[in-house]
């Protein structure tokens, strides 16, 4: 069975692989809101922060297939906002524009900082964040299972499509789909309960303890500087284009 | 449903981030009074299976398909305040693992994904079905809660995206609720032959539903998280507000005695324009949306 759609390129080892994970939560999340900041007229930050994030894209190394057949997620919502601009003022029109720019510019921002850092990494540097234990702890679990349940849900489909010959009726097919995701979240429950006993037995307090590969380090200073230096530039009201020319 | 950054307003965006982390909070703090560890293997295994029952597609029109939400099934089996974060870590982890949806935009993805289906579809079984449900009743009240639970949420976002976002109205909440109102058939009858199986073979878990108590309070801090967003967008979108309103409004007005001759002049000059526009748009999208698909080989 494979399911490589999680982590694909985490583990790669470019600048920005290496940094740390709350290093890189802070950096990217500050970059995103700053974008979604930037006001519609200012097309030339438009353009600088486009520029920031392709050579963000460049050092890290991942493929750029990879960002683009991840971005169609946004397509249904480009698709709503094309039509309702159709049906408004053409003057509107220009504001279209900006508006893909900006949410293609935040989910570019995202598919890094996800795909740059591990599911481990990322929890242990939002648990250091200050994140609500029980959250971490979630989702934690929901990693570490993610895969042994997408196996059986597999296999149960593997199994469906070996037996049946055709097409039943919808209602039909509706209830053996619904019968299914029974069986699996039967079994989850009774993972769950394994889990607590287990888990019980060994003395669970709470959390887990996690080995910290990384550590802050001047590599992260450097990210976080010259961050948060683009962003005050880029708002501050001096012209950019004076500056890099 | 999960909406990217950058489709609505980036204010509003981040109050519902703050409003839905609160919620996660008192969620938190609730179950982890009555039931915490054991439930935390429970919460974490059932957003496990949440995510990859979504692998399980149902053809529903052309190349689209519908799936488990799953807001409703927990919703019925833990209860709203579990289900609550349970649900909220099934969302960040899509925007996390899949980026399926936006960062900022989380908390509104999670209200509206996390929060509202659970809320309703729990409120509307417990409506239908009372207390000691079994049978036919059981399927159908599960059918009934699912069914509406993805309705209401999809207007929800609706809502979001036009009194916040770029979205007019009469765009959106058409599409989203109609488009949901068919994916939430799919919705329902998964709920209830979800829950028809679990009352066969481990009736203790729906008959008992030890996790599933609700209390006074809880039910004042629910009925506050539903009413601030409202508050919110209204108060947000008091620029745009009139301007659909007053439209509605105006057109009712002309339409109502005599007007329908002016009326179908002003539709029928740019209608037909639009309307082709608007279809060859669609089809635009959904060939580059197949095409890119078909190339990523998933």
């Amino acid at each position: 069975m494979k399911h490589s759609f999680v982590d694909r390129y985490a583990a790669l080892d470019s600048p920005i692989h290496i940094l740390e994970a709350r290093t890189k939560l802070i950096g990217f999340v500050s970059l995103i809101i700053a974008v979604l900041f930037v006001p519609a007229e200012r097309e030339f930050t438009f353009f600088a922060y486009f520029f920031l994030t392709a050579a963000l894209m460049g050092i890290s190394q991942i493929p750029l297939g990879f960002i683009v057949s991840r971005a169609v997620m946004m397509l249904p919502f480009v698709l709503l906002a094309g039509v309702g601009f159709l049906w408004r003022d053409p003057a509107d029109a220009a504001g279209i524009y900006t508006l893909f720019l900006r949410s293609s510019l935040c989910l570019i921002l995202l598919i890094l900082l996800t795909n740059t850092t591990r599911f481990s990494e990322l929890l242990h540097g939002l648990r250091k964040l200050r994140c609500p234990p029980i959250l971490v702890l979630n989702l934690a679990f929901l990693y570490r299972y993610l895969f042994v349940i997408t196996e059986e849900v597999m296999r149960m489909r593997q199994a469906r499509e070996c037996r049946r010959t055709g097409r039943a009726p919808v209602v039909e097919e509706l209830r053996v789909l619904g019968s299914m995701l029974g069986a699996v979240l039967l079994r989850s429950f009774e993972r769950a309960e394994r889990m607590y006993q287990a888990m019980h037995s060994r003395g669970f307090s709470g959390g887990f303890p996690v080995l910290a590969p990384r550590r802050f380090s001047w590599r992260d200073l450097t990210f976080v500087a010259v961050i948060a230096l683009f962003i005050v530039l880029s708002f501050s009201d001096i012209n950019i284009s004076r500056l890099t020319l | 449903m999960h909406i990217p950054d950058g489709f609505i307003s980036t204010p509003f965006a981040l109050a519902m981030d703050g409003l839905s982390g609160a919620a996660i909070l008192y969620a938190a703090r609730r179950v982890g009074r009555d039931l915490a560890d054991r439930l935390i293997p429970l919460m974490g295994v059932l957003s496990a299976f949440v995510f990859a029952a979504q692998l399980l597609n149902f053809p529903v029109l052309g190349g689209t398909s519908g799936h488990l939400v799953g807001g409703a099934l927990l919703g019925i089996l833990l209860g709203p305040m579990a289900a609550l974060l349970t649900m909220a870590t099934v969302v960040i982890a899509q925007a996390l693992i899949l980026q399926d949806g936006g960062l900022i935009a989380l908390g509104a993805n999670i209200f509206n994904i996390g929060a509202v289906t659970s809320l309703s579809g729990y409120l509307v079984f417990r409506l239908l079905a009372g207390e000691q449900p079994g049978g036919q009743l059981l399927a159908v009240s599960a059918f009934v809660a699912g069914w509406l639970s993805t309705i209401i949420s999809a207007s929800c976002c609706a809502l979001e995206l036009a009194f916040s976002g770029p979205i007019p109205l009469r765009v959106a909440f058409p599409a989203m609720s109609g488009y949901y109102a068919l994916i939430g058939l799919v919705e329902g009858g998964l709920t209830a032959g979800a829950l028809t199986f679990l009352s066969h073979s481990r009736p203790d878990l729906i008959k008992g539903r030890i996790y599933a108590k609700m209390e006074a309070r809880d039910w004042i801090g629910v009925l506050a998280f539903v009413a601030l967003p409202i508050v919110l967008l209204i108060m947000g979108g008091s620029s745009r507000l009139p301007d659909p309103l007053q439209r509605l409004l105006r057109l009712s007005l002309d339409s109502a005695p005599g007007g329908h001759a002016a009326y179908g002049a002003a539709l029928s000059s740019g209608l037909l324009i639009r309307v082709g526009a608007s279809m060859a748009l669609i089809l635009v999208v959904i060939a580059a949306y197949r095409w890119i698909r078909r190339r990523a080989g998933r």
